[in-house]
């Protein structure tokens, strides 16, 4: 399963919504104030799954959450943070 | 004659035609049998982008055996289980799903019920289960191209209806915080305010910005002091009065929130959004053009950190540790079913 699949999986669990709902948002639609705003229970619950998944702590790491701009960010910090640095292209 | 419409969703009966038994009849905790080929046949309907629903004259309570069974669990969409005409729930189905009644099948084992269905709705192909297991691979029910998104059609509908009931859930949820009437009232910490300040400071560890321990001496110290301020927050509602729930420590210089904290027993209710946001509002009327925050992440502020990235905080330039949120363009919108107030300040 790949880093974007997982991370619309646990998106779908934290916000408890169905994954198609998931599915259908932009990779850079805005999580916090978009169209599926994640409130902060949720982010939290996002955030705690992404640990226990990818055994990042983001929530550690990134004082102000950047990460969790978007679908976009959030897989850039996960992949990094697994890969070291992505490479350009 | 009329052109056979290809089928877009088959109809089915429960009792004797997805399974052997009487639902309502079987033992507490017994699973119903159910028949071989009517399994075969939902999921074959399904993988051809046929739409699977139900009409049962049952308690409405057998929802769970069907959700129960692995291969039926999620497969019906606009079920209809209570104790009306078939007729009747035929059309709902139909409605619900915007579908014409003439592309719907119905299958039932019972001839009373598939002759009221012909009779009331003569649209609809009505088909003992024999019956349609033999036509399965006839053209109605085989549309001549099956693409991914008919595939998906299924989980469409039953996405549908689940935000549907979901904004219904809201309306209701917003529609019962504003019926709470809750009020919260911001004013500076006095005197008699100490103790309790300390205490909410020291006790916080959810919704506290640093997780810092700050002494009553040193509280009231700030409290009494010009290049401080001190608000605290309490909160109302029509059931009662939850005292006095939330505090931040700002200094002046910057001006930096050094502590935000609300106490838990206030959180859900929106109470730090708009405590926070009155906090923002207030720093941008005595001039300010960007509150700086002290945060520290702990394993317990994670919600917190995440209502701030919310409201518009972000990482202050060349700043390790501080967070901040300008001033010049919108705050945070308003917490729409609270009433903020403030006194004294």
């Amino acid at each position: 399963m790949s880093v974007e699949d997982t991370l619309r999986r646990l998106l779908a669990e934290a916000l408890g919504v169905d994954r198609a709902v998931v599915d259908r948002l932009p990779d850079d639609a805005d999580l916090l104030a978009g169209p599926l705003p994640v409130g902060s229970l949720a982010g939290a619950r996002l955030l705690a799954a992404i640990r226990d998944r990818f055994g990042v702590d983001l929530a550690a790491e990134d004082l102000a959450l950047d990460c969790l701009q978007s679908l976009a960010t959030l897989r850039a910090a996960v992949t990094t943070r697994v890969n070291g640095p992505a490479r350009s292209g | 004659m009329r052109t056979e419409a290809t089928v877009k969703c088959v109809v089915w009966d429960l009792d004797g035609t997805i399974w052997r038994d009487v639902a309502v009849e079987l033992p507490p905790g017994a699973r119903p049998r159910v028949l071989p080929e009517a399994r075969r046949a939902v999921r074959l309907l399904a993988e051809r982008g046929i739409v699977n629903s139900l009409a049962s004259r049952t308690d409405p309570a057998v929802a769970g055996l069907v959700e129960a069974d692995p291969d039926l669990a999620g497969r019906f969409v606009a079920p209809q289980l209570g104790w009306g005409h078939k007729s009747d729930a035929i059309g709902r189905v139909a409605d619900e799903l915007g579908i014409d009644p003439a592309t719907v099948a119905f299958v039932d084992d019972d001839p009373f019920e598939r002759a009221e269905v012909a009779a009331m709705r003569p649209e609809v192909l009505v088909l003992s289960p024999a019956e349609l297991y033999a036509r399965l691979d006839t053209p109605r029910f085989r549309p001549p191209v099956v693409t991914p998104d008919g595939r998906a059609r299924a989980e469409r509908y039953r996405h549908e209806q689940r935000r549907r009931s979901a904004e219904a859930a809201a309306g209701d949820r917003a529609g019962f915080l504003r019926g709470c009437r809750m009020r919260l009232a911001v004013g500076p910490a006095g005197a008699g305010d100490l103790d309790r300040l300390a205490e909410l400071v020291a006790r916080t560890h959810r919704f506290n910005s640093t997780g810092e321990t700050w002494s009553r001496q040193r509280l009231a110290a700030l409290a009494a002091d010009p290049g401080w301020s001190v608000p605290v927050a309490r909160l109302a509602d029509r059931f009662g009065d939850y005292g006095l729930i939330g505090a931040g420590l700002l200094e002046r210089a910057g001006p930096a929130l050094r502590l935000f904290t609300v106490s838990c027993r206030a959180v859900g209710r929106g109470a730090p959004a708009g405590f926070l946001r009155w906090i923002l509002a207030r720093a941008r009327a005595e001039g300010a053009d960007r509150l700086l925050m002290d945060v520290r992440p702990h394993a317990a502020n994670l919600e917190l950190r995440v209502l701030l990235r919310g409201c518009g905080f972000r990482a202050a330039p060349e700043q390790p540790g501080l967070l901040e949120r300008p001033l010049g363009g919108e705050l945070p919108a308003p917490v729409p079913w609270l009433t903020v107030t403030e006194a004294g300040m």
